[in-house]
């Protein structure tokens, strides 16, 4: 009873309580001064703050264990917990030394000076070998953090992931290579009596179809200074309509479950490992879930397409403007791209940071690695489209629910993402 | 020179202070800073991290302009008839049926509060499973022959909204009923003994006699219920997050949204602000038509 009178408090309450940690702004991105990569031989204790685990608590343990007298304390939050603290913590007078990076909760920490720009041990590390040039680049961004891909570099990378189809072996004989033998596939699958692709609508899963088609669809260069924040880029491109309008069509046909758009990403998973589609496009942090269960009745392929594109993202870590030892933080994000953490990275889960580190696998996991690596060596790793403004993820999820249930066109879709764009970079 | 009886009375005026002041610190630190503190970041611009900018009316221009909130708004009068209306008319009709003492009226109470002492989130999980396109209240359709309208029933584009309001009918409808029947434990028998003596039923008794006796009763539910419409939030969050297509977006959700996702903490203050000002419109209405005419 006493919470109904409560409830509407408490959002007021949770939204003066942000205004406590008011005015810690400098206005200016921050730099760090003594860059070195020489490390004390001091004990230096060091807090990182981080919601991803696997990979964070293994790189952890690994780098201590290379560097005995640099002990990294972790603060593991959940995700949804973490996005809304986070940048509360780093702007606290004790923020974490290394903190996860998450370029929607933290984009105002660049130009409020709270996290350095890592400019100079890029520089001092010679960090543009070992770390793939696409992998960095989405994490970098001018001083007012609206443009990305260009600018000073914020986060370095610590695992990678990539957007990719699944398949249930037991329903698709042989994955498709061209995007015509998939929609031939879906309608083989269709016709058999089985849905054809899972599709978690109701969050994120509906507009990563959207996305993976986008990317094989459209020009990769205008979709990335597209979510770059480009000025003068638009998303009402031909390969974004025809993606929408492929979308749109295969709800119609029935490729899509007709629940899709009350279906979580986690009951759209469970479907396709149940048996109940044959296909899924998620990332590869589903992996080590689906093998678990699936065992080798699994593999994955990226959305054929005329070139090999693909969105992935990474678990990146940043440095806070705060911290004492800024070279020891450094130096735990230069450990990132070693052959060492490599197999750390890719034995939970993840793609290793260093692409030239060919771990040892079987099943789903050799699949993804080796669709990873097709796309890494042609730099045709792409940004989310999420990234592109703060609310466009409610745009993307919306729209693409209006094209599933076939309430929105194509067009209406792509101007309203691209209001979203206008109203945040111009 | 004061008098004795100024005195005693100061005196008595100071202690009632002292009995009132903790609450009353409790309620100005709590509820009426926040308050306060929420109209006046209403006024800035602000992103939760840099120094705030005075903003004036923009962030109030910019809620009216919003073509997200109209939606919103409608949506959550729509959730009245759902969370208010309809739980009314059932907590009556429920008050006059078990009104009197039926036997097992202790478990018949318990069953329709039980919604009310769940928190809304695991309500909103449990109806996710039971809407969900192979859920229960699918599987009931089909088993009476009704497999034909069968859907996801919260990812329907028409249907959404009235699938969401009819979780709060299921949660509200037993906090009506409760307090509708121990109003109705009050009511003095002779009234009922009268109206029997002049020939009349059961249902003249309840609209003659109940019915204007649970006047306060009603008020109370209504206000209550209404604000649980206006500003819904959790149950939306947890089962629709707004969709599908925008459909089922409440006030407080994208009060959340402008504040969290967006961090445009000016906007989101002056949407809440302005969602206060509607509640209060709502209530003082609802306590106007409710008033006893002398």
């Amino acid at each position: 009873m006493r919470d109904k009178f409560f409830r509407p408090l408490a959002a007021t309450i949770a939204v003066a309580a942000l205004a406590a940690c008011a005015d810690t702004s400098g206005g200016k991105p921050a730099a760090p001064s003594d860059v070195s990569t020489t490390l004390t031989s001091d004990q230096v204790t060091l807090t990182l703050a981080y919601t991803d685990d696997p990979p964070t608590k293994a790189l952890i343990d690994a780098f201590h264990a290379q560097h005995p007298n640099i002990t990294i304390t972790g603060q593991q939050t959940p995700f949804s917990d973490y996005v809304k603290s986070i940048k509360l913590s780093m702007a606290s007078p004790t923020p974490p030394d290394i903190a996860e990076y998450n370029p929607g909760a933290m984009r105002s920490l660049v130009p409020a000076g709270l996290v350095y720009d890592l400019s100079p041990y890029e520089k001092a590390y010679g960090w543009s070998s070992g770390f793939p040039a696409s992998s960095l680049e989405v994490l970098k961004s001018d001083a007012s953090a609206k443009q990305y891909g260009t600018g000073g570099l914020y986060a370095v990378p610590g695992a990678l992931s990539v957007l990719g189809v699944y398949y249930n072996k037991s329903l698709v004989a042989k994955p498709p290579t061209t995007l015509d033998q998939f929609e031939q596939s879906l309608a083989a699958v269709k016709r058999a009596g089985t849905t054809p692709l899972s599709v978690g609508g109701l969050q994120v899963g509906g507009f990563q179809v959207w996305n993976a088609l986008t990317n094989v669809l459209g020009d990769e260069q205008q979709y990335r200074d597209w979510v770059y924040g480009k000025p003068g880029s638009t998303i009402v491109t031909d390969g974004a309509r025809t993606a929408a309008q492929k979308l749109a069509d295969w709800s119609a046909a029935g490729y899509v479950p007709a629940s899709a758009n009350a279906t979580a990403d986690s009951d759209a998973q469970a479907n396709f490992v149940q048996g109940k589609s044959a296909y899924l496009i998620t990332g590869n942090w589903a992996a080590g879930a689906i093998a678990k269960e699936m065992g080798d009745k699994v593999g994955f392929f990226l959305l054929p397409g005329a070139s090999a594109v693909a969105s992935g993202a990474s678990v990146a870590y940043s440095i806070s403007a705060k911290t004492k030892h800024p070279n020891e933080a450094a130096a735990f994000l230069d450990f990132m791209r070693s052959e060492q953490a490599a197999t750390i990275q890719f034995d939970t889960g993840f793609m290793p940071v260093d692409n030239t580190v060919q771990p040892k696998a079987t099943g789903v996991l050799a699949d993804i690695a080796g669709g990873f690596k097709t796309v890494v060596d042609d730099n045709g790793i792409v940004p989310f489209p999420d990234f592109a403004s703060p609310n466009m993820i409610d745009r993307l999820t919306a729209g693409v629910q209006g094209l599933l249930s076939r309430k929105t066109t194509p067009d209406q879709f792509l101007a309203d993402l691209q209001e979203s764009w206008t109203q945040y970079h111009a | 020179m004061p008098d004795g009886n100024t005195t005693a009375r100061r005196v008595r005026r100071l202690t009632a202070l002292a009995y009132v002041a903790p609450a009353g610190l409790v309620y100005a630190g709590f509820a009426l800073w926040p308050a306060v503190h929420t109209a006046y970041l209403s006024f800035l611009h602000w992103d939760g991290i840099s120094a705030a900018t005075p903003a004036g009316l923009s962030n109030y221009r910019s809620v009216f302009t919003d073509p997200a909130i109209g939606p919103a708004l409608w949506h959550a009068i729509v959730l009245i008839v759902f969370f208010a209306v309809i739980p009314c008319a059932i907590g009556l009709l429920l008050t006059a049926l078990l009104q009197g003492g039926v036997r097992g009226m202790t478990g018949f109470r318990i069953v329709f509060f039980l919604p009310q002492v769940l928190p809304m989130v695991a309500v909103g999980i449990t109806w996710r499973w039971l809407y969900a396109d192979d859920g229960l209240v699918n599987q009931a359709l089909r088993a009476v022959g009704l497999g034909g309208i069968t859907r996801a029933w919260l990812g329907d584009y028409n249907f959404a909204l009235i699938a969401l309001g009819l979780i709060g009918t299921w949660a509200m409808s037993g906090l009506c009923m409760v307090l509708f029947l121990a109003g109705a434990q009050k009511i003095d028998i002779s009234l009922y003994e009268a109206v029997a003596l002049d020939g009349g039923g059961a249902v003249r008794r309840f609209f003659t006699v109940t019915l204007p006796a649970l006047r306060g009763e009603i008020t109370i539910a209504s206000v209550i219920t209404t604000i649980a419409a206006l500003a819904s939030f959790d149950l939306a969050f947890v089962t629709t997050n707004g969709g599908p297509v925008n459909r089922t977006t409440v006030p407080g959700l994208l009060v959340y949204r402008l504040a969290f996702n967006e961090s445009d903490i000016g906007r989101a203050a002056a949407l809440a602000v302005v969602l206060t000002i509607v509640v209060i419109v709502f209530v003082t209405a609802i306590r106007r038509l409710t008033r006893e005419r002398p």
